[in-house]
């Protein structure tokens, strides 16, 4: 065999190529190493991450219902309407545009905005055109004629529906779309940028009970987040069932005569709360005129809205707390129990109530009549100025009588629960103004005169309350010295049916003797047995308190030439279980007239007497 | 002794066949690359939501077209490479041809103009250009032995590649014609051309850079900038290296399984099958399947190195020298743009990628290596 000369072969270059070679691999093994065994689990998580995506199940709130089990909110099926740009074709988006707007009440043009975002952002992720939940009917035309709803979706969600909307609106609130501050706040605790939260009232103030908990559904979806296949569910859990110490009996019959009586323009507003004086339980709150929380479920209009902004009465107001008012003569409670506690009165304490009026530097103050002689009973019974402003800074009718002094009445007012928030669990709340002579010199810088604590004596000038502060005073008497914390929330109760903890109601005991409590209730029972609030026919025991609160707007001049003042009235009551003065009332109540001065003299009978008689007998009475 | 053959106008001496020198070494781990190249074809297009139809159509095809390279093979190995040779200048026209035909009437695909619809078929003519391109410079620098240390066979070998680069870079197909400068300096290298010639060339080419920079389309530029910071674009031009990392690293030490990836599948993993395969191989069998991919390669060069080194002349020494700088460059490039080594380019994996084309090339490759193999001098006692 010829041996060929191989001198065209350089092995050095098929070494070096050969080296090159083990290079290459050794660099892209190396690599792959870092990439797959080092680095391994951290790019697996991410593949995860890539793939699975956990989407939010939404879960129903939990409804309202009254201390029976009467539903006062719940959630009604609605729908919402969405589009998903890659099943529209864009020479039909103007055309479905036009058709959206026209059907759910919208511009078009923000519809084609959205559509045309969407189609930028990802095109096969639905976009939400309708803002509110759509009713059953709008929902049936889209899906009925599909043809003409390219792209459209219609998915189910609730509306949140009150049963009672206008009734119950100042005491349940309503819930809102969440604000951007509020999701900054609330994205930890699982809230979602299209979630509903409360805004006000026991919407507001339970959302942690309503709120359900949301489930999660793990879904694969593919690089264009189109969803491939559900991995994984947690069902969603429906919010738990606040039950509420509200009696919608009791509800509806003081809303239908306070209603009644506002429809009459016998008084423009009008407020009643009724609270067990027992516990602290808030049975009924009406507040007049009130506004039907429906709108804001199903999204109020700006229109509407403005209306409802415009209205002097402030129907988004409670009245019941969040607004004060001159108390009238059944402050006089309050005068009373503090020259009793002080001392400086007893039951036997005697004006004579000689002249209806008298004059201290140059001021004429005046009682509604010469009562002659009277004693405590009896002065708080017919409601004698004089006499009150006798235990509180003393007057010529009763020399040896020495007032009690501001301070004094501040000092009981506050233990009653004036000047301060009640703490009941409502937004909201005003805490009413209780005034002294430091809050007179901080406040207007002036020293405070004898003149301003007569006024205080009978519940006007400085003196403000709210209707539930004045309520919750009577009912602290009531029930024999208990100042409760009032409150609505009277159970809550999971979707099992288990009871879930709630808070600890606090109240305080007064600092005064039974004997005055006795003697006050004693009072307050003459008042409707032979006084100022004199019931026909009365069927159970009411006690009670009337008070006739002058406010700013003169009316005129009355026969005397006294300005006639425009005014409020009152009439706080509470039903012991047997005509005596024990402290066993398990109701007390409250109802206070906006300007009743509109259709009505002022020695007419107080028009919140005749109701209050109306509604206990009705509630309480055998034939309820 | 064998009988001696008729000497033919080509052959001052007849180079007898033998079926025994069929290097064997070479021929399996063929098989074995297109085997598993089959496999991955099926793992990543079997789950995929990108195509419809039926899931197996991919492996089918790619059956066939496996078959197709096996007797394109066997076929261009019974053939004597001294004809290919021979007739190396015809090659070259034909080669230019093909290219400027795929630019005259080839179908635009994801923006680029590489392939020739023949039949319901289509073909990229560059992959097997790349192999012709091998054979006509391999000839010319065999032929050029004594002149090889001249700046003067440089240039004119540099002639002769400038239009087949000129050509695929317009496709625009910029991989490609890297392939072909690689294939260029594989063979120079071999042939015994001076480094300090190499060396000069890459100065010249990495000194005109910012030219070259100024003439790369804005696509190529953007993928040059994502491979030097994927983040700064992670949604765009950086999309395909992260999410190739991601593919690559979430297979772990033995992957996910076949089919099992959900990178590609689910569309994460951009053309799964061709340019990003290797990024599906390493997350459905991970580190372990990745290095037995890289042992059957280094096999095949090895295998193809050592048909060079007993080539009976410089043309075959050649061949195989080129045959395997096209195999490890594509390698490289694939491979490490899956692993962001490398910028993103559109080179196929050699058997891995789907692709008839490719894959036909590569076999005709091979086929011209076991001529050389079958036609060197037998060994000595």
């Amino acid at each position: 065999m010829r041996q060929p000369s191989r001198a065209f072969v350089s092995v050095r270059r098929f070494i070096a190529f050969g080296v090159a070679i083990v290079v290459i691999f050794s660099t892209l093994t190396a690599r792959l190493y870092d990439l797959e065994i080092v680095r391994g689990d951290y790019y697996h998580q991410l593949s995860e991450q890539n793939r699975i995506v956990r989407l939010p199940v939404p879960a129903e709130r939990g409804g309202i219902v009254d201390r029976n089990g009467y539903v006062l909110a719940r959630n009604i099926p609605g729908f919402a309407i969405s589009v998903i740009p890659v099943d529209l074709s864009r020479t039909r988006e103007d055309e479905l545009s036009q058709r959206l707007a026209a059907l759910l009440d919208l511009p078009s043009d923000a519809i084609g905005d959205v559509i045309r975002a969407q189609r930028i952002r990802n095109p096969y992720e639905p976009v939400r055109i309708s803002k509110t939940p759509v009713p059953r009917e709008i929902a049936l035309v889209v899906t009925e004629r599909a043809e003409l709803f390219p792209g459209v979706r219609v998915d189910p969600e609730s509306i949140r529906f009150y049963v009672d909307g206008t009734l119950y609106a100042p005491v349940i609130g309503y819930t809102g779309p969440i604000t951007e501050q509020e999701l900054a706040k609330l994205k930890d605790s699982g809230y979602l940028p299209d979630d509903d939260v409360g805004r006000t009232g026991i919407e507001d103030v339970y959302e942690q009970f309503l709120r359900g908990t949301y489930g999660w559904r793990e879904i694969e979806r593919d690089a264009a987040q189109r969803e491939i296949k559900t991995l994984a569910l947690q069902r969603a859990t429906v919010g738990n069932t606040v039950s509420l110490t509200i009696d919608d009996r009791l509800q509806k019959l003081l809303d239908a005569e306070l209603r009644k009586g506002v429809d009459e323009d016998k008084f423009t507003q009008a407020v009643g709360v009724a609270i067990n004086p027992q516990n602290g339980e808030i049975l009924a709150m009406v507040s007049i005129p009130g506004y039907d929380n429906n709108m804001f479920a199903r999204g109020i209009s700006t229109a509407e809205l403005a209306a409802l902004n415009a209205d002097d009465r402030h129907p988004l107001v409670n009245k019941a707390i969040g607004d004060r008012y001159p108390a009238g003569s059944t402050f006089k409670m309050v005068t009373g129990l503090s020259a009793l506690s002080a001392g400086t009165a007893t039951r036997d304490t005697v004006v004579n109530v000689s002249a209806s009026s008298f004059s201290v530097s140059g001021t004429t103050f005046y009682d509604w009549r010469a009562h002659g002689s009277l004693d405590f009973v009896h002065g708080f019974a017919h409601s004698s100025d004089i006499y009150f402003y006798t235990l509180a800074a003393g007057t010529p009718f009763a020399p040896n009588v020495h007032g009690v002094g501001p301070d004094a009445i501040a000092k009981y007012a506050r233990m009653l629960g004036f000047g301060a928030p009640t703490g009941i669990d409502l937004p909201g709340e005003d805490g009413g103004i209780m005034p002294d002579p430091q809050w007179k010199i901080a406040t207007f810088d002036e020293p405070w005169t004898i003149g301003n604590t007569y006024q205080e004596a009978i519940g006007q000038g400085f003196v403000a309350v709210t209707p539930l502060q004045l309520l919750n005073a009577y009912a602290s008497v009531a029930n024999g010295g208990t100042l409760w914390q009032p409150h609505l929330l009277k159970q809550v109760t999971d979707a099992a049916g288990k009871t879930l903890p709630i808070p600890q109601w606090t109240s305080q005991k007064l600092d005064m003797t039974q004997e005055n409590l006795r003697l006050i209730r004693e009072a307050a029972r003459r008042v409707v047995t032979i006084g100022h609030a004199y019931m026909p026919n009365l069927k159970i025991p009411i006690a009670g308190k009337t008070g006739t609160a002058e406010f700013g707007a003169s009316a005129g001049k009355d026969s005397a030439g006294r300005n006639k003042l425009g005014f409020h009235n009152w009439f706080v009551s509470f039903v012991p279980q047997a005509d005596n003065t024990d402290p066993t009332a398990q109701i007390a109540m409250a109802i206070f007239t906006y300007d009743s001065s509109k259709s009505l003299c002022e020695l007419c009978l107080n028009p919140a007497v005749g109701m209050t008689q109306r509604i206990l007998e009705q509630y309480l009475g055998p034939n309820k | 002794m064998a009988l001696p053959r008729p000497a033919t106008p080509l052959h001052d001496r007849p180079a007898p066949r033998r079926w025994t020198q069929i290097d064997p070494i070479l021929l399996i781990v063929t098989l074995l690359l297109i085997g598993y190249g089959l496999v991955m074809t099926y793992s990543t297009t079997a789950e995929t939501r990108t195509f419809t139809g039926d899931p197996m159509q991919f492996v089918i095809r790619g059956a066939i077209w496996a078959a197709v390279g096996m007797a394109a093979m066997a076929a261009i190995a019974l053939f004597d490479y001294a004809w290919l040779g021979a007739f190396a200048p015809l090659l070259y026209v034909f080669t230019l041809g093909l290219l400027s035909v795929v630019l005259a009437i080839g179908s635009s695909s994801l923006g680029a103009q590489r392939s020739v619809n023949i039949g319901g078929l289509s073909f990229q003519f560059s992959e097997v250009a790349k192999v012709l391109m091998i054979i006509v410079l391999a000839k010319f620098f065999a032929d050029r032995r004594a002149s090889i240390g001249s700046p003067l066979t440089m240039l004119v070998g540099l002639a002769l590649l400038a239009p087949a680069v000129l050509l695929v870079y317009r496709q625009p197909d910029l991989g490609t014609s890297l392939v072909f400068i690689a294939i260029f300096f594989g063979i120079a290298f071999l042939a015994g051309a001076r480094i300090w010639q190499l060396v000069a060339l890459v100065a010249i080419a990495a000194a005109s850079f910012p030219l070259v920079w100024a003439l790369l389309k804005d696509y190529q530029r953007a993928r040059l900038s994502a491979f030097l910071d994927p983040y700064s674009d992670p949604q765009g031009a950086g999309w395909n290296i992260i999410q190739s990392l991601i593919a690559v690293g979430s297979g772990g030490a033995t992957g996910k399984g076949l089919t099992a990836g959900t990178q590609s599948p689910l569309g994460y993993l951009p053309i799964a099958e061709s340019d990003f395969v290797f990024s599906g191989l390493a997350e459905d069998l991970g580190f372990a399947g990745a290095v037995i991919l890289f042992a059957l390669y280094i096999v095949l060069l090895v295998a193809a190195l050592r048909v060079a080194l007993r080539a009976k002349d410089p043309f075959g020494m050649l061949i195989g020298g080129g045959v395997a700088t096209m195999l490890v460059f594509q390698i490289l490039v694939n491979v490490g743009m899956a692993i962001s080594l490398m910028p993103v380019t559109g080179i196929p994996l050699p058997f891995i990628s789907h692709g008839g084309s490719s894959l036909v090339s590569v076999c005709f490759a091979l086929g011209v290596l076991q001529s050389v193999s079958m036609r060197r001098e037998p060994e000595g006692p």
